[in-house]
């Protein structure tokens, strides 16, 4: 694992790509108990080359969950609490003056967003200034600081989490940084199987260890590769369209929009809804042992993919309505084209 | 294609039968649809038809172009071997009649999505998978011709009405136009159906005015006439030619008997040059007119012959005379019922009129009220095969010798005929009612009165020079409707010789 992709056979590369999402899976579980979907759609965004914003409760272990992720793939973890008095050199990192060998010398001093797998805590309690300084991070995977840039290793990503409830005094995400998630994922409270597993695991003495996947030097090469291997799984024209017609479809106004789409929704995913798609598509394939996308795989994708770009009006929340309602009824209805 | 068979079959089925189910419908139920309506549904059920069969050629042509398609037979395939469109991946970055873009497209797995496609081609037993399946079409298209046969059936309810007497009367003239039609010898034959149905038309045409109804009507009986007149005189020079060689071949044997195979029989004697075909009923033996002497053919089978075909057309036109009477007869009484506005009081013409024509023909008709003048009764309006004919004018009698009765249809007495009876003291050629079943009389006016109430004798009125006895014409019946029972009075049984 971790060869160079021109080495070992496509076949193996496949299988590669499974069993090392598989045992990713396998690891992360051992110390989250439940949320396997998250813990798929973290996986998943990972190896789309995405960010992940995920929405849920406090001390659900969400932070757990993306430490064990980081750790299982060998990968460097950070972790930053949004704060309201949290400033962007908080983040990105600052000048700090230095003195070595009789002169003194402004030496850039990284911040907590130099790392690959970064945790943003509570990311709606910062002001917008300081989320929006995670706004070219997460695009460019860079960072300018004093005009000088700064860029961030591979693999990259961002796994913001923010809470429904206690919402005075925080800073909804723009939706400009909203469409920079790929995902965004819904937590939900353990059953009460998976509680009672939890009160086993962490309130007796077992330790449960986590088996690094890769060393911590290959790791990012070894990941590297496997999202390679994603975009080259292949999507065929019809494919293409449907997923064309679903962003139209989901646009106020768009080609093929439903009524409920004009009547609920001021906006409609932009066109990196649709690469999402195409990604998150990819990657289902590839987990399913197959090098070319389906229609499931696509549908699988949309509502992760896209209830997070669909801006919904005044009339919806008035209503209730939300946003993978209207994406349920948009699969409905769309046909699937042939050819 | 096959989903359109049953829906097709059915709305072209039921356009073709259209017209017997109207006919059992008219006959069974007594409910007609009119043809024009009859036209229409029929139209709009070959039309329905030909729409199904234009969708299903439509429908066979797009699979016909989608099994030629190179990625449509992919996603056929796709779908039947449910491969998450593998295959359909494949054949987009494997078709060669596409740009070389397409191929660009192919990334360092697909020699992976090549053989697996070619795996799941290797487990597609073709005649497994593609199927002719009948069965499932036509049960899902039933429901559609099931639809189309239910619309029919409640557009033939919606359209029914209950005949008119009109109609009723046109709907027989179609009848016989069409067995005219369908038997024609001629051109005359022909003209003669199309002229039915033209008055079969008018009569339910409710937009014509009364006078063109009649006219049609008369045209049709004139017609009818002129070709009754032209198969008599052909079938005359038949039994003229058979009555010569008939008589040829008596001569040298001085008896000459034979018997015709013919079903039907006719007896007569024949005389050279002359046809005893005439007043020759099928079953009842006529009289013809003597012999020369020596010879005399008894029975000819093929004289038999043409004088079925003789009295059998005969029979029909007598009954096409009937219904044209009839129709006619109608027409006045319609008219007579809805008189038009220049119309003025005492122009009824059923004063004194006979009784009409209906669907009760052993019903009494309205019986002309002596006090009361009036035209003469037309015959038609009652069935009055009886009347006397015209005065005195042989050749314009139509008795064919039909065992149907006599009947003068054709040749209606006008008002000027009420004088053909002779007058007391008149002499001339009697008319012969001996055999008559009735007879009508117009009745002179009542005594007229002038100014002031004085009462003035009718001097000039006819009075009887000849005994006569206060006994009926004839012996009648008990059982004889009351029409036929009626007497003649005393005062006037001189007129009638």
């Amino acid at each position: 694992m971790g060869a160079a992709p021109q080495q070992i056979s496509p076949d193996q590369r496949v299988a590669d790509f499974r069993k090392t999402f598989s045992r990713a899976e396998s690891e992360v579980a051992r110390v989250i108990v439940g949320h396997r979907d998250v813990v798929r759609k973290l996986l998943t965004a990972l190896f789309c080359g995405g960010h992940i914003l995920i929405e849920g409760v406090p001390g659900l272990g969400k932070t757990l969950m993306v430490k064990a992720a980081s750790e299982t793939l060998g990968l460097s973890f950070k972790r930053i609490q949004f704060t309201p008095d949290l400033m962007p050199s908080d983040i990105i990192g600052t000048q700090v003056l230095t003195e070595a060998d009789g002169h003194r010398e402004f030496q850039f001093k990284p911040g907590p967003i130099f790392a690959h797998m970064v945790l943003g805590d509570e990311i709606n309690r910062a002001t917008p200034k300081t989320q929006s300084a995670v706004l070219e991070a997460m695009e460019e995977h860079q960072v300018t600081v004093f005009g000088t840039t700064y860029p961030l290793d591979p693999p990259y990503i961002v796994l913001a989490t923010q809470n429904p409830i206690e919402l005075e005094g925080t800073y909804p995400l723009p939706e400009a940084q909203m469409d920079r998630f790929i995902f965004k994922v819904v937590m939900g409270s353990p059953k009460p199987d998976e509680l009672r597993e939890i009160l086993n695991r962490t309130t007796g003495t077992a330790q449960n260890k986590i088996q690094p996947l890769f060393e911590p030097a290959r790791a990012p090469q070894a990941i590297e590769n496997l999202k390679a291997l994603v975009r080259e799984v292949m999507v065929a024209e019809p494919l293409e369209r449907y997923i064309i017609s679903v962003i139209g479809g989901c646009t106020p106004g768009g080609p093929g929009a439903i009524p409920e789409v004009s009547q609920y929704l001021r906006f409609g995913p932009s066109p990196r809804g649709a690469q999402a798609l195409i990604l998150c598509a990819k990657v289902n394939a590839l987990l399913a042992g197959r090098v070319s996308v389906s229609y499931d795989d696509i549908d699988d994708a949309i509502v992760p993919c896209l209830r997070h770009r669909l801006l919904l009006n005044f009339q919806a929340e008035a209503e209730s309505v939300s946003a993978e309602s209207i994406l349920e009824q948009v699969i409905k209805r769309l046909k699937k084209p042939r050819t | 294609m096959l989903c359109a068979i049953a829906p097709a079959i059915t709305a072209i089925a039921l356009g073709l039968l259209l017209g017997p189910l109207g006919d059992l419908t008219w006959n069974r139920f007594g409910y007609s649809l009119t043809p024009d309506r009859a036209n229409d549904l029929s139209l709009a059920l070959f039309g329905a038809g030909l729409l199904v069969i234009a969708a299903g050629a439509v429908m066979a042509f797009r699979a016909y172009r989608r099994a030629n398609n190179f990625l449509g037979a992919a996603a056929e395939l796709d779908d039947r071997l449910q491969c998450n469109q593998e295959i359909v991946t494949f054949a987009t970055l494997a078709d060669p009649s596409a740009p070389e873009s397409n191929r660009a497209r192919r990334t360092p797995l697909f020699p992976i999505l090549w053989r697996r496609a070619i795996a799941m081609f290797g487990g597609l037993n073709l005649r497994d998978e593609f199927k002719l399946e009948v069965g499932e079409p036509l049960r899902r298209s039933s429901i559609f011709a099931g639809v189309v046969a239910l619309a029919m059936v409640l557009a033939t309810l919606g359209l029914v009405r209950a005949p008119t007497p009109e109609s009723m009367e046109a709907a027989k003239l179609r009848g016989i136009a069409e067995e005219i039609a369908r038997s024609a010898t001629s051109t005359d034959d022909t003209v003669l159906a199309d002229k039915i149905r033209q008055a079969a038309d008018a009569l339910e045409n409710s937009k014509l005015p009364p006078e063109e109804k009649k006219k049609r009507i008369e045209d049709a009986m004139r017609q009818a006439n002129h070709a009754a007149e032209k198969r008599n005189n052909n079938e005359s020079g038949k039994n003229q030619a058979a009555g010569k060689s008939s008589a040829q071949s008596g001569k040298g044997n001085g008896k000459s008997q034979g018997q015709g195979n013919s079903s039907g029989s006719g007896t007569g004697e024949g005389k050279s040059g002359t046809s005893a075909g005439q007043n020759v009923g099928g079953n009842n033996p006529g009289p013809g007119k003597g012999g020369s002497g020596n010879n005399s053919g008894k029975n000819d089978g093929g004289k038999g012959t043409a004088k079925n075909d003789q009295n059998k057309g005969n029979q029909s036109n007598v009954e096409l005379q009937n219904e044209l009477a009839k129709a006619e007869a109608q027409v006045e009484t319609a008219n007579a019922k809805n008189p038009g506005p220049d119309s003025k009081p005492g122009d009824d013409k059923n004063q004194g009129g006979a009784s009409k024509s209906g669907d009760k023909s052993n019903e009494a008709g309205s019986q002309p009220d002596p006090n009361k003048p009036g035209d003469l009764p037309k015959p038609g309006a009652n069935g009055d095969r009886n009347t006397p004919s015209a005065g005195g004018n042989p050749k314009n009698n139509r008795d064919m010798g039909s065992n149907m009765g006599d009947t003068h249809l054709g040749e209606f007495p006008t008002s000027t005929n009420a004088q053909r009876f002779l007058k007391p003291g008149e002499k001339g050629t009697a008319v012969d009612i001996k055999d008559a079943r009735y007879v009508m009389f117009r009745l002179p006016g009542a005594p007229t009165t002038g100014n002031g109430g004085k009462t003035v004798l009718d001097t000039n009125r006819p009075t009887a020079t000849t005994a006569y006895v206060n006994a009926p014409l004839a012996p009648t019946s008990d059982d004889a409707p009351p029409d036929e029972r009626q007497l003649v009075p005393p005062r006037y049984r001189d007129m009638i010789h």
